[in-house]
């Protein structure tokens, strides 16, 4: 039978667990510290089959910007403003997305499927509103 | 050197752990280490998110268990199994057991509700043109034609096929969504995951707490406007939406949604403009041949649409005699909010709006 090692701890096991522990908490900072600014600022975030392309910071807009994105054979016009955000034009067949209106507040969304296009809402200046939004 | 890796493989996970901490919020964008995935399936699009340890396991294995059934169940698709029983409607086709057991739930659902869900009027969706690019007003006497094919009661299911009679087709577009949250549920349970998120469009399963360790605010949205007429506080639990008010066309200036009515063949006009229904989560609920059953989640999308389809008066009998557990939220076209009583305590109506709220005992 192969006999187990037996492990003392040396000055490098406390230098590895030393580096370790500062590590963690440079990470856990840097996050509690994005979360902070994630929360604060309503971001419209842009995503094409999944994958998110684009982040627009609504906070910071004073006017309305237009932007498009196309895929799948599809362009979407999307205009962002303070707060908000509206597809104002798409050559999809459904319109969904334009019926949808402009949207405000973290967890609400866009959907153009036939594009495979969302633009999702996320952060907000208020507390306590919802963690998702349905219907 | 050993030690090393297994240091660096705890520093990995402490940081995956840090990122499932307070504020870390699935939708608000704080939880960028949360594992999460965004798939398009079943006609919407979809975002899973599960928190802590087995995190990505679960949302792996749900987003591929979604995947597979969109193969099965999407009418579109030559290749799917629904399609297979719809191009040999009059014979009986050989069908997996998980795309029985959901034909099963649908038609006991469908006959719970009075036919007010019925998975056979797809025919009059076709004629409609809401599968298509192409939608239209049909003709009273294309409905005429079709509507007696809309009649669930000459489906038969068991003995592994399912059989259509001649000429009539199925969807189950209106469980499929909520049954893919039945399944995303078993993922997020198998995989030992206590907090998540499943956000299919309308419907949300959510799972444990939200990152602050309170119960998720789950808002809905104002069939009328852009905000939310409602806040919902759940936990382990199933809320599905169905509103008219998103998938529509105009045509010679009226408006035609696309929740039809099986017994007129059109759009429902019920009175309702908004339906919620929301149930307790499943628990670990799986097949003896490994698929997820359908349960409350599928109960929910049926319930959604009948309720939508049944009215503001049937939907209370159904809620108070129904013989089911569930709780519901109606919107009316006369401006009020119903609430049954069991969401009474988890529900904060948006005062902003010009709706009354009332609590049904």
């Amino acid at each position: 039978m192969k006999s187990s090692v037996k492990l003392t701890p040396t000055r490098w096991d406390a230098l590895v667990a030393a580096v370790i522990l500062l590590l963690a908490l440079v990470c856990g900072g840097g996050y509690w510290v994005h979360t902070l600014s994630a929360g604060d600022v309503l971001t419209a975030v842009v995503s094409v089959d999944g994958r998110a392309t684009d982040r627009v910071s609504l906070n910071a807009l004073s006017g309305t910007e237009t932007r498009s994105y196309s895929n799948n054979g599809y362009t979407v016009s999307v205009a962002f403003s303070a707060g908000a955000v509206r597809v104002v034009e798409s050559d999809c067949p459904n319109q969904d997305c334009v019926h949808t209106g402009a949207v405000s507040g973290a967890g609400r969304s866009i959907v153009c499927l036939p594009a495979r296009i969302s633009i999702q809402l996320t952060g907000s200046a208020v507390s306590g509103g919802p963690d998702v939004i349905i219907g | 050197m050993k030690r090393v890796f297994f240091c660096l493989a705890i520093l990995a996970l402490t940081v995956s752990l840090s990122g499932c901490g307070a504020g870390s919020n699935p939708t608000s964008g704080g939880g960028d280490q949360n594992a999460t995935a965004e798939i398009f399936a079943m006609d919407t699009v979809m975002k899973l998110t599960a928190c802590g340890e087995g995190g990505e396991e679960a949302v792996i294995a749900a987003t591929s268990a979604i995947q597979k059934l969109d193969r099965a169940l999407d009418r579109t698709d030559p290749n799917s199994e629904v399609s297979a029983i719809n191009a040999e409607a009059g014979t009986a086709v050989a069908v997996s057991n998980q795309v029985l057991s959901l034909v099963r739930a649908a038609l006991e659902y469908g006959s719970a509700t009075g036919g007010a869900f019925d998975i056979t009027v797809a025919p009059v969706m076709d004629a409609w043109g809401f599968t298509s690019e192409e939608k239209q007003v049909p003709s009273q006497e294309t409905l005429h034609q079709l509507l007696p094919l809309v009649d669930s009661g000459l489906l038969s299911a068991g003995g592994g096929t399912v059989t259509l009679a001649e000429g009539q087709a199925m969807d189950l577009g209106g469980i499929a969504k909520g049954y893919a949250s039945d399944c995303a549920e078993e993922a997020l349970r198998q995989a030992g995951v206590a907090d998540g998120v499943i956000w299919l469009g309308g419907n949300v399963y959510v799972q444990g707490s939200s990152p602050d360790g309170d119960p998720w605010q789950i808002g809905i949205q104002d069939p009328l406007g852009d905000d939310s007429f409602a806040l919902l506080q759940l936990t382990d639990a199933y809320a599905i939406t169905s509103g008219g008010y998103q998938r529509y066309f105009e045509q010679d200036g009226k408006t035609y949604h696309h929740i039809i009515d099986p017994a007129t063949g059109y759009p429902a006009d019920s009175g309702l403009i908004s339906v919620t229904v929301v149930a307790d989560a499943n628990g670990p609920d799986r097949s003896p041949d490994g698929y997820c059953l359908p349960g409350s989640g599928t109960m929910c999308d049926a319930f959604s649409t009948a309720l939508f389809v049944m009215g503001e008066a049937l939907a209370i009998d159904f809620w108070r005699n129904g013989g089911y557990a569930f709780d519901m939220v109606l919107v009316t076209d006369d401006g009020r909010v119903l609430v049954t009583g069991g969401l009474a305590g988890n529900f904060q109506g948006n005062e902003a709006l010009d709706y009354t709220y009332e609590v049904i005992r």
